[in-house]
């Protein structure tokens, strides 16, 4: 056998994709790719990129791509959705456009609880830039602009989107946080999250820790011991709010 | 585009490496419940020695599954 085992809406020409060895990304996008070919969807839908490490998804599939900068993935899926609503819309941005500069998009979304996917991947820092720090750098983990620890009394507390997201969100929003390290359930929550949109229930948003062993400075053994025990004492894996289920 | 397949065949099943995908980055290894997988005389895309996998492997799946760009392929033998 001469073909990889890849997911069908995978474009094979641009593979080995551009993202570092070890990325996160490309679990996350395998596990996305595995669903979009599991409820046959390639051809109605619309991929959102985001600025930062997640832009680099940019030919990752054979769908319709578009690419927009600092969180204003959010809204331009959501024009596509309100123009054309056969259509299935999918925003994937990383922890710094999403949680940082493009918070105010994420919020107001939620808030209009508009009927679009966000996929988000957390991997605590600004990747594409160098690794600083990002509202979902944990306390005391070392970055560039953070070299002695972050300092929770000057900087506060690391972001929880998922929590936050569910506060806000009305009754037919999807919220859960899945992690790469955990492929089967990750792709449970991506699945559900697409399938709300689909039925029409409500914002969906599912946030993934993700790992980045370029600006961690971390082995393959270390990156997966931070994504396994480290991340997930503070962000807590699991569905934060399902419809139907309330809370 | 094709990728060259590297077919290793184990006891337990067939392990097949595409080496142009793989990066070297050694996530599968870390993951590999038998420590079945250890670097190879073959080169990858980055110039970095690809996997590769003794006969301890019994073809779980894992290295496929954590592999972040596809490039283990694990078929369990019946």
């Amino acid at each position: 056998m001469n073909y990889p085992q890849i997911p069908k809406s995978w474009n094979i020409e641009s593979k080995p994709h551009k993202f570092c060895p070890g990325c996160g990304h490309g679990i996350a996008l395998k596990a996305l790719g595995m669903v979009i070919d599991e409820l046959g969807i390639q051809d109605k839908t619309v991929f959102g990129v985001d600025i930062g490490c997640s832009l680099l998804a940019w030919d990752f599939f054979n769908v319709d791509t578009i690419q927009t900068h600092h969180g204003r993935t959010t809204p331009v899926i959501t024009g596509i959705k309100r123009a054309n609503p056969e259509l299935i819309t999918i925003a994937y941005m990383g922890d710094g456009g999403g949680y940082a500069i493009g918070s105010q998009h994420l919020v107001n979304a939620a808030a209009r609880n508009e009927k679009i996917t966000v996929i988000l991947v957390n991997n605590t820092n600004y990747g594409m830039t160098g690794g600083q720090m990002a509202p979902t750098t944990l306390p005391g983990q070392k970055t560039e602009t953070t070299p002695y620890g972050r300092d929770v009394d000057e900087t506060g507390y690391p972001t929880l989107g998922p929590e936050m997201v569910a506060a806000i969100a009305r009754e037919g929003a999807y919220v859960a946080r899945g992690t790469v390290a955990n492929l089967r359930q990750l792709k449970g929550f991506i699945k559900k999250a697409i399938e709300n949109q689909m039925a029409g229930n409500g914002f969906s948003f599912v946030e993934v820790l993700s790992g980045c062993p370029t600006n961690w400075r971390t082995n393959a053994k270390e990156t997966w011991d931070f994504i396994e025990n480290t991340m997930t004492q503070y962000f807590k894996v699991g569905e934060l709010k399902v419809p139907g289920k309330g809370e | 585009m094709e990728f060259k397949a590297r077919v290793l065949e184990h006891t337990k099943g067939t392990w097949t490496i595409y080496p142009g995908l793989c990066k070297g980055c050694g996530l599968c290894m870390a993951k590999c419940p038998k420590g079945a997988i250890s670097w190879s005389e073959v080169l990858g895309v980055y110039g970095t020695p690809a996997v590769e996998s003794d006969d301890k492997c019994i073809a779980c799946g894992i290295c496929q599954m954590v592999c972040p760009d596809c490039a283990i392929y694990v078929e369990k033998k019946k």
